[in-house]
């Protein structure tokens, strides 16, 4: 092997090592993002919790509509950037038999004043830090926000998202459900 | 035809990379030593691509909470909510000097922390916990004391 084609060999492994180290790196950010395993979303359903204002409320209450349940907390960026997104789609689907839901890992002094400036037209229920053990139950094993699950109207897990929500994702899963 | 774009779709998002974020503690590794018997330091080690909140990072002995950390300064950046926020990267260290005399030589130490992660997650608030032996006066640091030591694990 000439001097040359050593020095290229080592061009053309270097490139293909770079090339599988970035894959990977874009790899490791790819949030999970899956059609769940159709399963019964019995335990969220049985869930109560109180709304912004105390009152308990089940989520029982909207089975028959395509619910998308949405982990959130006032402390948490990416989940307050993707909300006006959810706020246009209630807007736009509601009438369909879409009905979204907040969930707040949080205190409700502090979701209060935010639902308002955000013009939130979906109900938010404050989970405190337990609605995390609930997100947990739900395949959010590394108990992070935001967490998004979408039930479908016989009341199974349709779909569910660690991390921001892809606006074309959202309309694509909710249009097949609706 | 909706229906059959999104099903044409979903084999694409199956086969999507399964998501590798850490959980907080690895994420946000925290360790600390006395460095003599009136001042403690904190170490967080922040894995790349997640960072922690330098406004969030409490230090408590005995419950009681440290008032004064020596918080380095963190990279500023203005979040359209809260404003201005400092972030932390890297690694921190962060002396905390003790109040009031500690009674016996054991004592431990609580951090609470809260980070996200650049892929577009956060964590709650986070509690570690180490517990530190005090050096006799004028003695030098005590050893370094990890809160979740690593453990040994094939996949790394």
């Amino acid at each position: 092997m000439t001097r040359s084609s050593v020095v290229k060999w080592i061009v053309i492994a270097s490139a293909a090592i770079l090339a599988l180290a970035a894959g990977s790196y874009f790899g490791v950010r790819t949030l999970q993002s899956k059609p769940a395993a159709t399963r019964p979303a019995t335990g969220l359903l049985g869930t109560t919790l109180p709304d912004a204002e105390g009152r308990q409320q089940r989520i029982e209450q909207w089975r028959g509509k395509v619910v998308v349940i949405n982990f959130w907390a006032t402390w948490c960026a990416p989940c307050r950037e993707e909300m006006p997104l959810f706020v246009r789609v209630q807007h736009e689907l509601g009438e369909r038999g879409l009905q979204f839901v907040g969930i707040a890992v949080d205190q409700v002094e502090k979701v209060k004043p935010f639902a308002r400036e955000l013009g939130l037209n979906y109900p938010i229920l404050i989970g405190g830090y337990g609605a995390m053990e609930l997100s947990r139950a739900l395949g959010n094993t590394v108990m992070a926000l935001p967490f998004t699950v979408i039930i479908d109207r016989q009341g199974n897990i349709a779909y569910e998202q660690l991390g921001v929500v892809k606006p074309e994702t959202l309309r694509r899963t909710l249009e097949t459900l609706l | 035809m909706l229906a059959l774009a999104g099903t044409g779709l979903l084999p694409c998002e199956l086969n999507a990379a399964e998501p590798k974020l850490l959980p907080p503690e690895q994420a946000f590794r925290f360790a600390a030593r006395a460095l003599d018997d009136h001042t403690l330091e904190a170490r967080f080690t922040i894995a790349a691509g997640y960072y922690l909140y330098r406004d969030k990072l409490k230090f408590a002995v005995a419950d009681s909470v440290i008032a004064n950390p020596l918080l380095p300064p963190g990279k500023v950046k203005t979040d359209e909510f809260f404003g201005r926020v400092e972030t932390y990267r890297g690694a921190v260290v962060v002396k905390l000097p003790l109040g009031a005399p500690i009674t016996g030589r054991t004592l431990v130490l609580a951090a609470d922390s809260q980070g996200c992660a650049d892929a577009g997650v956060c964590y709650p608030p986070t509690q570690q916990k180490v517990t530190l032996e005090l050096p006799e006066a004028g003695r030098g640091p005590g050893k370094l004391v990890d809160a979740n030591p690593a453990k040994k694990n094939w996949f790394n």
